[in-house]
């Protein structure tokens, strides 16, 4: 984690700090600015419970305007910041420590909704649900659709780069985003990409979905919408081995279906689901189900539910039921979309991975993942989507108990290294931020991670939006060369400590 | 050639300080603004298949591999890359991607920047760089896949790709509808068809120009193609043949509407909303100046307008672009015009540089500070 100078310089002192509180206070109003340690406390931690830091200040603008303003002080007074939309990130991304959190909850407006060329323009702090309920009486909706919809933002599903279930289909934030307006951490307001879909010169645009707040911050966020399928089919199938499962999986991949939806739940997940209050009706002697959605036209739909179906049987699928209506679809989906809130019932704590592999990969890596967890004496519940390959071995534990964290911390290790072994990703859709810095080098090599610091110097050559997340600072070569001599209050220094590698991170007490 | 060759051949340029053209098969070295190059850097030795699951429809190849060749490889499998640019399926994928060149399956297939999943290439300073990986979900680090897409070389060479493949659907046809009525007619026609709920692989609109080049009658013609299983194509079919009347055709149509490019000395892609270029569709049809096709794709809202394919029209071509452009703008508003091939004394007046703002010079000085990668073909 990159140490802003606080910590160090006795320029920061407590007067500056409430200077800087005062200044923001001028500008968005004193009701928007946080700063006692008491009331930062909420903004500590992200959907990812096993890291906790503490911003100095919370500012929260109202309006565009103010959201420029605020970064332009930030600017001139040379202070790190860190963007914040709902919080519910997955990888410790939008944790600012001892720094400015600047919240984008209160710009939420729909600023623009045009029904025939199928586009709307949206404020970065409009939530994924309102846009689509915004929408929908028009025919349309915004495919993007992670499993926190009902809470998440347009803007943090920008940053992340959000996926999905219905991704595997409709494609993910990055197919969606036709243009944004970017305020850089300098001030500067500048547009990306554009309203119609194309533009000259570089994808500047395509770089700055994903970079995880280290780019700037959006404004606005034009998005492309999907008309409302035709048809839409909904099926569970469920299995008495995971094995056959993730072969059924790999099946429907092959034979050319493109569902638009795949997910992948096993028995403990099934178990955890159907104790809670999101019971769906999952069978809860089943070792695995798979939740597949198959949408379009009513007479292509009605051929591949056929063709799905039969794959389902023919790889050893016990029952396969589809929903007759909305409302037992709905119930369907909402087991599998609150699967990770059921998981609160297990234990105080979740390590949740997202790793990503080829989807062919799947029956062994889920044997791999079954046989590290027996090793290790841990539960983990695989609820994913099957569809991308896009895993989420997830582990519910207590943090207060060292032994047990060290074995889930290594088990989870073992497992984004038989991912990475098989030719996979660290990360399919939660980001990197500081959960998954210390795989980076395990995948990218020392001119990739250049290529990124390098493309990151360009929008911020200061290295103050989200400081110390994505790259590890030590693989940025340019960073090294950059003198530690001018260094002002909480200027983001060249001489920062290094971030720990992962194993000594999270997930772990000590780091609470 | 192999990653290897193209880095010392960048560090040799380096070190000179020479400009290096990079190139594929060099069909469309006549596309963009004029290089200022010494010397020629091609990829078209360096192809093949570098790995190839069926099963995870995921192919990875070298840059200089053709996309005849991406075919025919996936197609023992029964698969497909749905990107289908403008000019001879001879062209290399890595000059595809390069160019963010695409054609009619955009529609329902996207962009290469949606088909790419990760690639490799080597900087201006003669480093290998990796971007995105070979899965089909992948968020991790910044997104150079998506940065060197469209860059036109100038970031980078590229030297592999990994692509998204697809299933080939169990059934494909193309259907022409004559487009021969008053403009009035025309208009309601081609909105009934847009806006119907109809989901074809692709649609385009052809002034007679073009559908004459094609053999598909003097009129202006919509070129509709149907894929996926055999009765999501047939319902489909059966839709649209009550509200037009349909000629089916062979297949091989997009292919030639594919070269309807060859030796035209310019060629631009006005990109708008869709129901704009709706609404003026059947006049930008009916505009039917010897040697100039225009195409029109009503889904993504984009007009392509080719001048002086036939041999016709090549000396007032930029005036003809410049009547046609100026006739149209009133109704398209807020467009994008991508200009992809001029004649090369017409660029520095109509499109100097796509590169002048100031994150895209930093993105050039960061990946390529001694601007010896294709110097110029964007602009300065």
């Amino acid at each position: 984690m990159t140490q802003p100078i606080a910590a160090q310089s006795p320029a920061h002192s407590q007067s500056t700090q409430s200077a800087v509180a005062e200044r923001l206070a001028e500008i968005v109003g004193e009701r928007h600015v946080l700063s006692r340690p008491s009331e930062l406390l909420v903004y500590n931690s992200d959907g990812l419970p096993g890291y906790r830091r503490q911003p100095s200040l919370a500012v929260f603008p109202g309006t565009r305007e103010e959201t420029v303003a605020v970064v332009r002080l930030l600017a001139n007074e040379g202070l790190p910041f860190v963007p914040r939309g709902a919080g519910t990130g997955l990888s410790g991304g939008a944790l600012a420590d001892d720094i400015v959190v600047i919240g984008l909850h209160r710009l939420k407006k729909i600023i623009s909704l045009d029904v025939e060329n199928r586009r709307a323009t949206v404020e970065p702090g409009v939530v994924n649900l309102r846009l689509n309920k915004h929408v929908a009486p028009h025919g349309l909706l915004y495919a993007p659709d992670p499993s926190s919809e009902a809470a998440c933002t347009i803007g943090g599903n920008v940053a992340e780069n959000a996926g999905g279930p219905h991704c595997l289909k409709y494609g993910v934030t990055l197919n969606h985003v036709l243009a944004l307006t970017v305020v850089l951490p300098n001030g500067e307001v500048v547009e990306l990409g554009s309203k119609v879909g194309e533009r000259n010169g570089y994808d500047l645009r395509g770089a700055f979905i994903g970079s995880e707040g280290c780019f700037g911050l959006a404004l606005d966020i034009t998005v492309k919408l999907t008309p409302k399928p035709q048809t839409v089919r909904t099926l569970l199938a469920d299995f008495m081995s995971v094995d056959a499962a993730a072969h059924v999986t790999s099946a429907i991949i092959a034979s050319g279906i493109v569902p638009a939806a795949l997910e992948f739940m096993d028995g403990p997940t099934i178990r955890v689901v159907e104790d809670s209050i999101y019971a769906a009706g999952y069978p809860r002697d089943a070792e695995a189900i798979l939740l597949i959605e198959l949408d379009g036209l009513e007479a292509g739909v009605s051929a591949d539910l056929e063709a799905v179906r039969r794959i389902c049987i023919n790889g050893g699928a016990r029952n396969v039921k589809v929903a007759r209506d909305d409302a037992e679809r709905t119930k369907l989906w909402q087991g599998r979309k609150k699967a990770f809130g059921a998981m609160g019932r297990l234990a105080p704590h979740l390590i949740v991975q997202d790793a990503v592999i080829p989807r062919t990969r799947l029956p062994e890596i889920l044997a791999t993942i079954r046989n590290i967890s027996e090793k290790y004496r841990v539960v983990v519940c695989n609820v994913f989507h099957a569809g991308d390959g896009n895993l989420h071995p997830n582990i519910a534990y207590s943090a207060d108990d060292p032994d047990e964290s060290e074995r889930v911390h290594k088990a989870m290790t073992e497992i984004m290294q038989a991912c990475i072994d098989a030719g996979g990703s660290i990360t399919g859709e939660h980001g990197v931020g500081l959960d998954k810095m210390g795989y980076m080098e395990a995948i990218f090599s020392e001119s990739s991670l250049n290529a990124m610091c390098e493309l990151r110097g360009v929008f911020d050559p200061e290295r103050r939006s989200n400081p110390g997340k994505v790259v590890p600072v030590h693989a940025c070569k340019e960073w090294h060369a950059v003198s530690g001599g001018r260094l002002r209050m909480g200027t983001v220094s060249s001489t920062a400590p290094e971030p720990r590698p992962v194993e000594a991170e999270p997930s772990h007490p000590s780091a609470r | 050639m192999s990653t290897a060759a193209v880095v010392s051949a960048i560090k040799e340029s380096g070190a000179a300080g020479t400009g290096l053209r990079i190139a594929g098969r060099s069909t469309w070295l006549d596309a963009g603004r004029p290089v200022r190059a010494d010397g020629t850097l091609s990829l078209n030795d360096d192809n093949g298949v570098v790995s190839y699951v069926p099963g995870d429809l995921t192919l990875t190849v070298r840059a200089g591999t053709q996309l005849s060749e991406i075919e025919r490889v996936t197609r023992e499998h029964d698969q497909w890359l749905p990107l289908d640019p403008y000019g001879s399926s001879d062209g290399t994928i890595g000059a595809t991607v390069a160019t963010a060149s695409a054609g009619p399956l955009a529609s329902s297939f996207g962009l290469p920047r949606d088909l790419l999943l990760g690639l490799e290439f080597v900087n201006g300073r003669g480093e290998v760089v990796r971007g995105g990986g070979k899965v089909v979900k992948n968020v991790a680090g910044f997104d150079l896949s998506r940065l060197l897409t469209g860059s036109w070389g100038t970031l980078g060479v590229i030297t592999e790709v990994t692509l998204r493949l697809y299933a080939l659907p169990n059934t494909d046809r193309t259907f022409a509808i004559p487009l021969n009525g008053s403009e009035k007619e025309i208009a309601t026609l081609v909105r009934a068809i847009v806006v119907s709920p109809l989901t074809p692989y692709a649609l385009q609109l052809l002034n007679p120009q073009a559908a004459r080049s094609l053999g598909l009658g003097e009129h202006s013609v919509c070129l509709i193609r149907f894929g996926g299983n055999d009765a999501v194509v047939r319902s489909q079919v059966n839709a649209l043949s009550h509200i037009a009347r349909l000629e089916e055709e062979e297949s091989t149509i997009w292919t030639r509407l594919r070269q309807l490019d060859g030796g035209a000395h310019t060629t631009i892609r006005i990109v708008s909303m869709p129901l704009r270029f709706l609404a003026t569709s059947a006049r930008i049809l009916a505009d039917d100046i010897p040697g100039i096709y225009t195409c029109i794709d009503p889904h993504r809202g984009v007009l392509r307008i080719v001048v002086g394919a036939d041999g016709k029209n090549g000396d007032g071509g930029a005036a003809a672009i410049g009547e046609s452009i100026d006739f149209h703008e009133g109704g398209i508003g807020s467009s994008q015009v991508i200009f992809e091939k001029l004649p090369p004394e017409v660029w520095s007046a109509v499109s100097p540089s796509v590169v002048s703002d100031g994150l895209s010079q930093g993105v050039k000085r960061a990946f390529d500070p001694h601007n010896i990668l294709n110097p110029g073909i964007l602009g300065d």
